[in-house]
């Protein structure tokens, strides 16, 4: 959850820093800067500026609070900044800090206003809740109970069960490897110029994730007959029940999980919607 | 130089006859090269007939025209709904501050009256003195905001008078009552026998809170209707009065119109303390701001709870409206006033912190306030945790949706209750610091008894802290349960460590309060205080009505007038700062009119006895 | 140089204001506008519906105020996804089309198991969608995890047109099913 490359040396300086006793002013310095870093890197999964702005706005005001409630510390803090202020000596720091503020204004402003566009949002589903029944070649199944006709063959006739292997070796890549690519990683000759891009095979949070009929209905029904919701999907997956065979497409379902060394998800572990 | 002087005024001179015989040519409009008529006097023209046969005809279709009843009008420039709004709120804000001056002068005033104190009197008195300029400004925006409903809500009104006839005219007796009452208890201060005075006082918040329960009754009939048919033919105009959110309403109403006048009250003081000339006036000023504070905090303590209470019937009155309120079109307004209520809370520990360097001896106890103010600002992080961050493209895609899966935690329910109730708990051991910072126990059970103290508040957080994080590991409907435990051990703790300082602190040895030495930022954060209360008000006097959303009266009265829509929050903190400001140049006012009065023949308040003074 | 006091007091309340303006203009910017009458003619097709029945569950219906589609973990209203192939086996004797048209004429009769009631009637204000409008957030609904079968012609259980027929036997479970069922009868009838 948190970056601990970040969150351990910022400890350390803080903790470096009570035993050092610097002057307030110094103090509130490193704090405020250990906040802001620990808020913008310190977690694994990035702070949104929005947050991490709002916090900061916080914590600056909580600090002031601090510095100001007692008047040994506002002195301890007041005096410094006035003698940065009036001091002959610090000039050159000083007339530094003046330009700065205004160029790191002029900085912000020009890397708002130059950031690139982007997409808006949309809140796309990874996987789609199948139909509960699905025709393909004008035969209904019932898709909780629908499941791969040659696993079985596995346990007991694995001769059998090579041969549709080798079928389906043979219609992946004369139809699918184009886009999933030849390693089945979704990096086909095609796959560049698709967006969402093709689905990686090899990920064990795709294909391992599903059923055999899950697959069964994407493959057949394509990019077409992905339900309304979760959407807009704009998938440019063909509808492979035009082009192949039911018997086909279980034997490419049969190779995608040989060739990846991945197990299709249990037919009854997930069959139940009521664990949503 | 003559010359030019008579230079220039005879071109100015000329110039000027120009300009006149130009006008008099425009308005008589009658050089006779340029009339028609000039040229014929006689027949009229077609066109002359023709205009005379339109106006003809106008008339005729004006006298002929049908009575139809207007059901909106629009008010020029800014809209009906801002105009109402605004008139609304101002009337509400000044209506807050005189109803709430009244219950805790009459406290105060018996406190003097309880001691024998005269300072307490005195300070009553000063508050009191606030009030009579601001009654007639209540009013008189009183009277605005019905004009404008009237002329703009025409047929809606008309609705309002069909389910509330029979109480309009309880509440218009009843604020002759307030008038009389009032006027008497300010006039009468040093006429009446201080028992007499007490009950006319005593009658003042009586009529006060009648009058604010009636008006309670129209606006919450509005969000939560009771008592009527579907159709909104009225069946019984108790049941409307009686409605879900009335009661919540008014105990709210109540407590934050306290808090409010307590903190315009610390304002006022703070004002005169910036200006005070001589140390008596600033030991005055100073006192006087303090006890304003320290009723506005009190107040501002309890009422979270009653803010639950009001936001749990709203849920219990309508589901939908609960979840715009909390999840739909109104989320984003809680983090705002997560914001304020946590500068308040800030703010308001900040000044008791800043207090303690009045106290002699109050040093022992300044290394608190680091731990206290971590606490604080732990509590305000928490509270300011939106639940669906607005994030770029990016970082929505690095968080794997809208909510983030570390400060996720921090966005629900659960967190926030928890840091509310460490919040207020915190702010009351600030304020028991504060006490104790001038007091050294004398009693033989002194030990003891602040390690019962401690026992306590260890007690309350634990509690707090356990079923905030239990709540994360059950079901919905057990959590919203978990508040109930949370602030009955917060409302315990307080209550019984209250009652132990009490008898703890009998016959302590007191040190000196040198009131009038704080810092003049002190007296800037009272102001800011009040501030920020009023626009708070403002912000969800906002989100009350504004909750109806295109309905006047929820579920039963749509509205279809065009400004039925709910605007953006960024518009509507507009209107509420625009409110805001006029409020506090009216009250600008008001303590002007206030500081007229109090000129000559000041009382010569005693300053003699302030040291020490303390409640 | 002295700033008068009344000054600052001024600037303090205006500045104060304005930050408070300014934190009202950094949260997001949403003007919700009242429902709009959705025009339905009887020859709309089922697809129409679906797509008609989507916008009024985002919008008029605020159904996505509570209701989630494809959302798991801790939930405080049911999640919609794949409640389609739910919906024909929750209760006996229910069909699909009865058990979704219940749970919008009536959602307090059935609770699922782990939610607590608290759902509107939504042919009721201030939702108060049209028995047409519950007709196409009755397709879209069909959708999510089957195939709509909507049609206009399709006789809604609970709706006005519904007669007393095979169904009455689910409208009585209403009627003694809940304290407020006769009270939801009568106010039915008058409008």
């Amino acid at each position: 959850m948190m970056n601990l490359a970040v969150v351990l040396p910022v400890l350390a300086v803080l903790i470096g820093i009570r035993f050092a006793k610097p002057s307030m002013l110094g103090w509130v310095t490193a704090w405020w800067l250990a906040a802001w870093v620990v808020l913008d890197f310190g977690f694994a999964v990035p702070v949104p500026k929005t947050v991490v702005k709002e916090f900061m706005g916080i914590i600056s005001l909580a600090l002031a609070a601090y510095v100001t409630s007692d008047p040994q510390r506002w002195r301890e803090v007041r005096e410094p900044t006035t003698a940065f202020l009036t001091e002959r000596k610090f000039l050159p720091l000083l007339v530094l800090v003046t330009l700065a503020i205004p160029a790191a204004v002029a900085a912000s402003i020009y890397f708002d206003m130059t950031a690139p566009a982007q997409a808006p949002i949309f809140g796309r589903t990874v996987h789609p809740a199948p139909p509960a029944t699905l025709t393909v070649h004008e035969v209904t199944h019932d898709m909780q109970t629908l499941d791969n006709p040659y696993r079985k063959l596995e346990a007991s006739d694995p001769a059998a069960f090579a041969v549709h292997v080798e079928a389906g070796r043979k219609i992946y890549y004369e139809n699918c490897f184009y886009c999933h690519g030849d390693l089945m990683q979704g990096g086909g000759m095609f796959a560049h110029a698709l967006n969402p891009i093709p689905t990686n095979f090899q990920d064990s949070g795709t294909i391992a994730m599903l059923q055999e009929s899950f697959l069964f209905w994407r493959v057949s029904k394509g990019g077409p007959g992905l339900p309304e919701e979760g959407g807009p999907w704009m998938s440019a997956m063909p509808a492979w029940e035009n082009f192949l065979t039911e018997e086909e497409i279980w034997e490419v379902i049969l190779f995608l999980y040989d060739f990846t060394e991945q197990r299709p998800r249990a037919l009854h572990v997930a069959s139940g919607g009521e664990g949503h | 130089m003559k010359k030019s002087y008579i230079l220039i005024a005879l071109v100015v001179l000329l110039a000027g006859a120009g300009v006149v015989s130009e006008l008099a040519t425009f308005m008589d409009g009658r050089l006779a090269y340029e009339s028609p008529q000039a040229i014929d006097h006689e027949a009229p023209t077609p066109r002359e007939l023709a205009l005379q046969e339109q106006a003809a005809e106008a008339t005729k279709e004006a006298q002929e025209q049908p009575y139809v009843e207007e059901k909106y009008r629009e008010f020029p420039v800014i809209g009906s709904r801002v105009a109402v709004w605004m008139a609304a709120q101002l009337h509400l804000l000044f209506a807050a501050f005189v109803l709430a001056v009244p219950i805790f002068a009459l406290i105060i005033e018996l406190i003097g009256y309880k001691t024998g104190d005269k300072r307490y009197d005195d300070l009553a008195y000063e508050f009191t003195k606030l009030l009579s300029t601001a009654f007639s400004f209540t009013a008189t925006l009183g009277a605005l905001l019905t004009f404008l409903l009237i002329a703009l809500y025409p047929h809606f009104m008309n609705y309002l008078m069909h389910v509330f006839s029979p109480t309009f005219l309880p509440y218009v007796l009843l604020f002759f009552l307030e008038a009389v009452f009032l006027y008497s208890y300010y006039y009468g201060w040093h006429a009446f026998s201080k028992r007499v005075h007490l009950c006319l006082g005593l009658g003042l918040n009586l009529v006060g809170t009648a009058i604010m329960f009636i008006a309670n009754a129209w606006l919450t009939f509005m969000m939560t209707p009771a008592g009527v048919a579907a159709s909104g033919a009225r069946i019984s105009t108790w049941e409307a009065v009686t409605n879900y959110t009335w009661m919540p309403i008014n105990i709210h109403r109540m407590i934050a119109n306290v808090a409010f006048g307590g903190s315009v009250a610390a304002a006022y003081a703070a004002f005169q303390f910036l200006k005070a000339k001589t140390p008596e006036e600033r030991a005055h000023y100073d006192w006087m701001g303090y006890i304003g504070n320290f009723v506005a905090i009190a107040a501002l303590l309890p009422l979270p709870f009653a803010g639950y209470w009001l936001a749990s019937e709203i849920y219990a009155f309508s589901q939908t409206m609960g979840l715009t309120m909390m999840g739909g079109a109104f989320s984003w307004l809680f983090i705002i006033q997560a914001i304020l209520i946590g500068n308040l809370f800030l703010a308001a520990n900040y000044y008791l912190w800043l207090g303690m360097g009045r106290i002699e001896g109050a040093e022992r106890f300044r290394s608190y306030i680091k731990y206290l103010l971590i606490v604080i600002t732990g509590c305000f992080l928490v509270w300011a945790t939106p639940r669906s961050i607005l994030a770029t493209v990016d970082e929505v895609q690095a968080m794997g949706g809208s909510s983030h899966p570390a400060l996720g935690f921090l966005g629900v329910m659960s967190a926030k209750n928890t840091a509310v109730n460490i919040l207020i708990l915190t702010t009351y051991i600030s304020f028991l610091l504060y006490r104790r910072s001038g007091r050294i126990p004398t009693v033989k059970w002194a030990k003891a008894g602040n390690a019962v103290q401690f026992a306590i508040f260890a007690l309350a957080a634990t509690t707090v802290l356990f079923f905030g994080i239990y709540g994360y590991f059950v079901e919905a409907a057990v959590r919203i349960k978990f508040s109930v435990p949370q602030v009955g051990s917060v409302l315990a703790a307080m209550i019984l460590v209250t009652v132990i300082d009490i008898f703890l602190l009998r016959g302590a040895k007191e040190t000196e309060t040198r009131w009038g030495q704080i810092s003049n930022t002190s007296q800037y954060v009272l102001i800011f205080l009040a501030v920020t209360f009023t626009w708070l008000m403002g912000l969800m006097g906002y989100v009350r009505s504004g909750l109806r959303q295109h309905w006047h009266v929820y579920g039963v009265i749509r509205d279809t007038s065009p400004d039925a829509f709910t605007p953006t929050l960024g518009f509507a903190t507009k209107v509420v700062s625009v409110t805001v400001l006029i409020f506090f140049a009216f009250l600008g006012v008001v303590f002007w009119l206030a500081s007229l009065g109090g000129k000559h023949g000041k009382p010569e308040v005693a300053v003699e006895a302030l040291d020490g003074g303390d409640v | 140089m002295q700033i008068p006091v009344p000054l600052k007091v001024a600037i303090l309340t205006i500045a104060a204001t304005g930050f408070y303006t300014y934190v009202g203009q950094l949260v997001p910017q949403k003007e919700v506008h009242p429902p709009e009458v959705v025009e339905m003619s009887s020859d709309l097709s089922t697809a129409d519906l679906v797509e008609i029945g989507e916008g009024i569950m985002s919008g008029k219906g605020l159904c996505f105020t509570c209701h989630t589609v494809g959302k798991s973990g801790a939930l405080r209203f049911p999640d919609l996804d794949g409640v389609a192939i739910r919906a024909g086996s929750r209760r006996p004797g229910y069909d699909e089309l009865t058990y979704l048209a219940e749970s919008l004429y009536h959602p307090d009769v059935f609770i699922v198991e782990g939610f607590s009631a608290g759902m509107p009637q939504i042919s009721k204000p201030p939702i108060g969608l049209t028995d047409d409008e519950i007709r196409a957030v009755i397709a879209y609904l069909q959708t999510l995890g089957g195939q709509a079968t909507m049609t206009m012609d399709t006789v809604v259980p609970f709706s006005a047109a519904a007669p007393d027929g095979p169904l009455s036997a689910a409208s009585e479970a209403v009627d003694d099913g809940t304290a407020t069922g006769s009270d939801e009868a009568e106010v039915e009838g008058a409008a």
